[in-house]
């Protein structure tokens, strides 16, 4: 894709311990300006405790996260949001009894003028373009006055995906956006996230399990064990990585 | 600024009530307890903000009333006889106390919300009622009226009449600021809190600091309700601070309609008339069952509580929601073709 090589995101020795178990140890990660970097494991290699460091949910035990240079170590979730790091959840994350339209419109106005300011209590910018454009380019704009929680499972991934790029991310993790979906579906997803990605310049940060979805989409992919980054590399020196087929055909017993 | 303004619907009940006084009905007994029926509404429809938008239930706003009252008293017996200064002091009072409350309470959810806000709630209420000072138990009692405007003779401001307008002007600023509060970018925010904190969080939106504004916001207007209490009946006792009241708020939200700012105002005005109704009628009632009045007592609040739990029952939505299903269901004829689109 069109990495320009620039350093987006670094994670720098990070360790997450929770009691005596160490989800995370020493992890280290470079995600570059533009590309579409996957991060792939076991069940429990840590790869979802990663992104909620990254994201500010939990602060890591030990070492640091910086974005376009600046330490966000420790920072709450919504402070790195609007330093431009958006998330999908694995498990769907919306809005449920509120429209469709009105879920991608408190994404979307999180970026408005009136943000942070006295007037926003008694102003509201108008938003309706923006939201909908996006709501369009994922195929739910005709859903967009049925409440959230009665669109289907699919429509649901998609809303989710409406939502954090509402809020103009420069780099958005995606935690297994075709989680349950049919493989027709996926098929559809992974060519609307690389074109999306593409379109608005965006560097993506992808938790998948679904190798299809990550072979076909990712300019790098690095793999999880055990909490312990065990190899890094193009999709194709992954595939063949002797230690990824045995932590994903020998660990699985 | 939003369409809040040029709604007929909203002009056209307020005008109803501004020339409600002019009914032969309306007594000056029944011009107090509309007095009480309006403020009850301006104090739902403030706790709606937390309930209905913003997920959050408030059992202590009985202590921004009472803190709003005690002010005015407080003022008026050393001789302050403003309004405006009266309103100036509760605002501040009140205002201080919520940005307390709300720092600790914002920090629990659920449940733990509720209880931090009673649990402050009850320490004002015992502080009042154990203060000497503040007269204990019996409160301040025989205050003299306030005034509008200074140098006006009391007599010109202290009429049932008077106080109606005065409360029912507090309701129509009050409606306005809470509607266009609910419309407005903040609005929107306080509904994506209700409805998954922790997706606003991760748009971006600073959580706590958004509940604490809204606490405060909702404080300040049952404050400034509070601050006309005093006006009515010339008093304010430790009573207004105890946490049945702020269940009974509680109640007006959610017989009224819960998340639609008017329906909390029906639903306190609704609730003040039918305690007043009912309780008038408590004698005939004991009469009819056999008892006297002595042992009787209670049989009429029995009636409430059964209305109370039958609304509950049978319109989840309150009154407000249970008037906007009928007009939906009732039968209607096809509107001729010109009228299309117009709502």
């Amino acid at each position: 894709m069109n990495s320009n090589g620039q350093a987006l995101l670094q994670v720098e020795q990070v360790s997450k311990h929770f009691g005596a178990l160490a989800a995370l140890s020493r992890v280290d990660l470079e995600v570059r300006d533009g590309e579409v970097f996957s991060l792939i494991g076991p069940n429990g290699a840590g790869k979802s405790t990663l992104f909620n460091v990254i994201t500010g949910l939990y602060p890591p035990t030990a070492g640091q996260v910086r974005f376009l240079e600046d330490e966000i170590t420790g920072l709450s979730p919504e402070a790195v949001n609007r330093k431009g790091i958006a998330k999908t959840f694995q498990i769907t994350n919306i809005f449920p009894e509120i429209s469709v339209y009105e879920n991608v419109r408190v994404a979307v106005q999180s970026r408005s003028v009136e943000q942070g300011r006295p007037a926003s209590l008694w102003r509201a910018t108008d938003v309706r373009d923006e939201a909908m454009a996006l709501l369009t380019t994922f195929h739910i704009a005709e859903r967009a006055d049925e409440l959230a929680q009665n669109l289907s499972h699919g429509e649901q991934r998609y809303l989710e995906i409406c939502l954090a790029l509402g809020t103009r991310p420069r780099l958005l993790l995606l935690d297994e956006p075709t989680a349950g979906m049919t493989p027709g579906e996926t098929r559809h997803a992974t060519e609307l996230i690389r074109r999306v990605a593409s379109e608005r310049a965006l560097t993506v940060l992808l938790i998948e399990h679904d190798m299809s979805v990550v072979m076909g989409i990712s300019d790098r992919v690095a793999v999880l064990h055990f909490g312990e980054k065990i190899a890094e590399g193009t999709p194709g020196q992954i595939r063949n990585d002797p230690k990824v087929i045995e932590a994903y055909l020998g660990g699985a017993d | 600024m939003t369409g809040v303004w040029f709604s007929w619907r909203i002009w056209a009940v307020f005008g109803i009530l501004a020339v409600l006084p002019a009914f032969p009905f309306m007594t000056g007994y029944r011009l107090g307890l509309a007095f009480d029926a309006l403020l009850f509404g301006v104090i739902a429809m403030s706790l709606d903000l937390l309930m209905g938008y913003t997920g959050l239930v408030s059992f202590g706003h009985a202590a921004f009333l009472g803190l709003g009252a005690y002010s005015t008293a407080l003022l008026v017996e050393r001789g302050v006889r403003s309004i405006w200064l009266c309103l100036l002091a509760a605002i501040v009072v009140v205002g201080l106390y919520a940005l307390l409350v709300s720092y600790f309470a914002t920090t629990r959810r659920g449940i733990y919300f509720a209880l931090l806000t009673l649990i402050f709630a009850e320490v004002v209420y015992t502080f009042f009622r154990y203060t000497m000072a503040f007269g204990g138990s019996d409160g301040i009692q025989g205050l003299e009226p306030a005034q509008l405007v200074p140098g006006m003779p009391a007599s010109a401001v202290d009429t049932p009449l008077k106080n109606y307008y005065l409360v029912l002007a507090l309701l129509l600023l009050a409606y306005l600021v809470c509607r266009t509060l609910v419309e407005s970018h903040f609005g929107k925010v306080l509904v994506a809190i209700r409805e998954n904190e922790d997706r606003a969080r991760f748009l971006g939106y600073n959580v706590r600091r958004y509940k604490m504004t809204v606490c405060v916001i909702s404080a300040l207007l049952t404050g400034i309700a509070g601050a006309l209490y005093p006006i009515r009946l010339a008093n304010a006792t430790p009573d207004l601070l105890l946490w049945t009241v702020s269940g009974e708020v509680i109640v007006m939200v959610m017989i009224g309609g819960i998340g639609t700012l008017a329906g909390p105002v029906i639903g306190g005005a609704f609730f003040m008339v039918l305690q007043e109704e009912v309780s008038s009628y408590a004698p005939k009632i004991y009469q009819a069952l056999g008892l006297s009045a002595d042992k009787g007592v209670g049989v009429h609040l029995l009636i409430i509580g059964v209305i109370l739990v039958l609304i509950v029952l049978f319109m989840p939505r309150g009154l407000l929601g249970a008037v906007r299903a009928a007009r939906v269901r009732a039968p209607r004829l096809p509107a001729p073709v010109a009228a299309g689109g117009a709502k």
